[in-house]
């Protein structure tokens, strides 16, 4: 993702550093879709049919979209090596001026989002739900700038003792008590 | 008059305590939903999907009718006050509803949105009434070979028609359609690209999709953002949304005009309510270039009524397009589709025979879901408005729990959190460099039917793929195919010759 934004300076000229890569990042998505298509090829190619299935079998439609995505991709690679696209803010959000960044994308809160999501993945069993949700909750919460560390934790337990209540007891939801077993 | 019976019936059934509190439910999230940007009706379904599965299916349709349709009368409250859509639905109302709040007219400006998306919605749902069981009646001689043509016509519509590239939107499709064929092959039993992961053997579970792209996606657009951008600021206002008589008989014509536009849209597959609020407004604009003192650009009542009534217009009728036919037209109605599925329920001209009870009661709610969203935003629309105070970081984290709840307490599977996990990136990816996420849900709960009726249509013809065509209905489904990509195309062509001049 290597679309350079100007910061709008007000007095010098603006400056956009545009290379061959400018805006050309969305090339991501052909090669996703391309790998999509490798997916299925392989799996149509190495896939056991029952004997006795009638044509057309199991791989008739699943190659249809592989030999989509393979034309699909193609005309990705077309559509951003001819025009490349600026990254556009979601409606009502402006950007916050006299920042510099060197992708348009923030990845480190990204990756601490993700990372959040994956740990609460790992630890729900062990942990039990609360413990594992209020981690996620305050993570979450910090990277994306709360700045207030302390209240956050009490924020996070209220929502995740909250849902046990209301979606365990309540809804009658299976959640793991995790290492509070036998103190719920 | 056997569909107003019919509805009596349902009216008594929806009238009890607890339908109705699933009523008020749905309507408050829906609202609640529609009126922050970056979060919509779609989102709301896929994190309460789910959840409602301890819950008996009426309740759940009450709830989610609520859902659907407070999304859209939510989205205008920031459109009008802001100038920033809650949705893509309330672009079309943007233009002269934020006009008339720097006109000072915010509140006359609420109360038009809300009592045209009330007109629209009760509107099409008396067209749903009268019409559905008709349409009901024509789908139950569809054939496979017919819901093969129903069902592309709905993946290549939703993937044309809204992307801004046809290599966008019908790359979306692919994903929805690649994932729809993982696991187990309903007809023959092979095992198809599971790779011996047991976990893959009955398919990436709906919710899974759904709660990755709509739900964990956004979050994680979110995030790639968050410290970079800041939201717009929001004008105070004073009062309450009220219209004084002169301009309510003003709107009275454009409602009117604007949910007629509309209707007819809930049974084409366009992906939502853009396209219909956008023609409201387009006409509207017209017609007042012709009056003696034009208003557009000044702020023009009729130019936010027209489209607030066009796009509940279309959800309402795209809920008759649901039941009678099985047809989603938007990611929302997909999902609900999808909730059929898991209740064992097939929407489509059966549903009427089989589940008459569950179906009429949902008509029946849609009517009191509307008078409740009316009665919750027509004075109270100042409120909701306060509800885009809460910091971004806490409204995401919080999202964020509640894709995990979601997705945990349908599988109590680790394996779908992380599947989750990865699905939510392709979100963000797709949302990034802006690739609709209508045609993936589409692709994925229509992909399977899609995949049967061309086998079975093709089975049963010994292979003959004439058979496909044969029929006057599939050949006036492809014929409206034919018209609408070609219309696209046309608008798109004009729109580049329009620039360069």
């Amino acid at each position: 993702m290597s679309a350079p934004r100007s910061a709008t300076p007000t007095t010098t000229e603006t400056r956009v550093r545009y290379g061959a890569g400018t805006g050309r990042s969305g090339l991501v998505l052909a090669l996703l879709t391309l790998a999509l298509g490798v997916y299925l090829t392989v799996g149509i190619v190495t896939m056991t049919v029952p004997e006795g299935a009638e044509a057309p079998g199991p791989t008739f439609f699943p190659a249809i979209v592989a030999a989509a995505c393979y034309v699909l991709a193609a005309l990705l690679v077309v559509h951003y090596v001819r025009t490349p696209e600026e990254p556009e803010d979601a409606a009502g959000m402006e950007p916050v001026e006299g920042e510099d960044h060197a992708t348009f994308t923030d990845w480190r809160t990204l990756g601490l989002t993700m990372l959040a999501f994956l740990l609460f993945a790992l630890l729900l069993n062990p942990l039990g739900w609360i413990l594992a949700a209020a981690l996620m909750f305050w993570i979450i919460a910090s990277a994306m700038g709360s700045g207030t560390p302390v209240k956050d934790v009490a924020v996070s337990l209220v929502l995740s003792c909250t849902v046990q209540v209301v979606f365990s007891a309540g809804l009658g939801l299976h959640l793991p008590a995790g290492i509070l077993d036998g103190v719920l | 008059m056997e569909s107003v019976d019919l509805l009596l019936g349902g009216l008594e059934q929806a009238f009890t305590p607890m339908n109705l509190l699933w009523v008020v439910v749905g309507a408050l999230l829906g609202t609640a939903v529609g009126v922050l940007p970056g979060l919509g009706s779609s989102m709301a379904v896929a994190l309460l999907l789910p959840v409602t599965f301890t819950l008996d299916p009426t309740s759940a349709f009450i709830m989610f009718a609520g859902v659907y349709f407070g999304g859209l009368f939510g989205d205008s409250t920031m459109a009008i006050l802001v100038n920033t859509p809650g949705g893509s639905t309330a672009i079309a109302s943007t233009f002269e509803g934020h006009r008339m709040t720097l006109s000072g007219r915010a509140p006359q400006a609420l109360a038009t949105a809300a009592i045209g998306a009330f007109t629209g919605g009760i509107i099409s749902v008396v067209i749903v009434v009268l019409f559905a069981p008709k349409l009901a009646d024509l789908a139950i001689n569809f054939g496979p070979p017919e819901y093969l043509a129903l069902s592309v016509l709905a993946f290549v519509a939703t993937a044309t028609v809204v992307s801004t590239s046809f290599a966008k939107g019908l790359t979306s499709l692919a994903f929805g359609l690649g994932f729809a064929v993982i696991g187990i092959d309903g007809i023959s039993g092979a095992q198809r690209f599971t790779f011996g992961v047991p976990q893959l053997f009955d398919g990436i579970s709906i919710i899974v999709i759904t709660v990755g792209v709509l739900a964990l996606g956004e979050v994680f657009h979110v995030a790639s953002r968050v410290h970079r951008t800041r939201p717009a600021r929001l004008h105070e206002l004073e009062g309450r949304p009220y219209l004084s008589k002169a301009e309510f008989r003003e709107a009275a014509p454009a409602w009117v005009r604007g949910a007629s536009i509309g209707a007819p849209f809930g049974v084409v597959p366009v992906g939502g309510a853009e396209i219909p609020s956008f023609l409201a407004y387009g006409s509207e604009r017209a017609l007042d270039r012709r009056r003696r003192d034009p208003q557009f650009g000044k702020g023009a009542i009729r130019g936010l009524a027209a489209p607030e009534a066009a796009g509940n217009a279309t959800a309402g009728t795209a809920i008759g397009a649901l039941l009678a036919m099985g047809l989603p037209t938007s990611a929302t109605a997909a999902i609900m589709l999808a909730a059929f599925r898991q209740y064992g329920l097939q929407p489509g001209p059966l549903l009427f025979d089989r589940s008459a009870d569950l179906v009429w009661t949902l008509l029946a709610s849609l009517f009191i879901g509307l008078v409740v969203l009316l009665v919750l935003n027509l004075p109270f629309a100042p409120l909701w408005a306060k509800l885009v105070k809460i910091p971004r970081h806490y409204l995401y984290a919080g999202i964020t729990v509640f894709c995990g709840l979601g997705v945990y307490a349908t599988s109590a599977s680790v394996v779908d959190l992380v599947l989750v996990l990865g699905i939510g990136f392709v979100g963000f990816l797709l949302r990034r460099f802006d690739f609709p996420l209508a045609p993936i849900m589409i692709g994925v709960v229509l992909g399977p039917l899609a995949e049967t009726s061309l086998r079975n249509a093709l089975l049963s013809s010994g292979g003959e793929y004439g058979v496909l065509v044969d029929s006057a209905i599939s050949q006036t489904i492809y014929g409206a195919l034919l018209l609408i990509v070609g219309f696209t195309l046309y608008r798109r062509l004009r729109a580049v010759a329009g620039r360069d001049v």
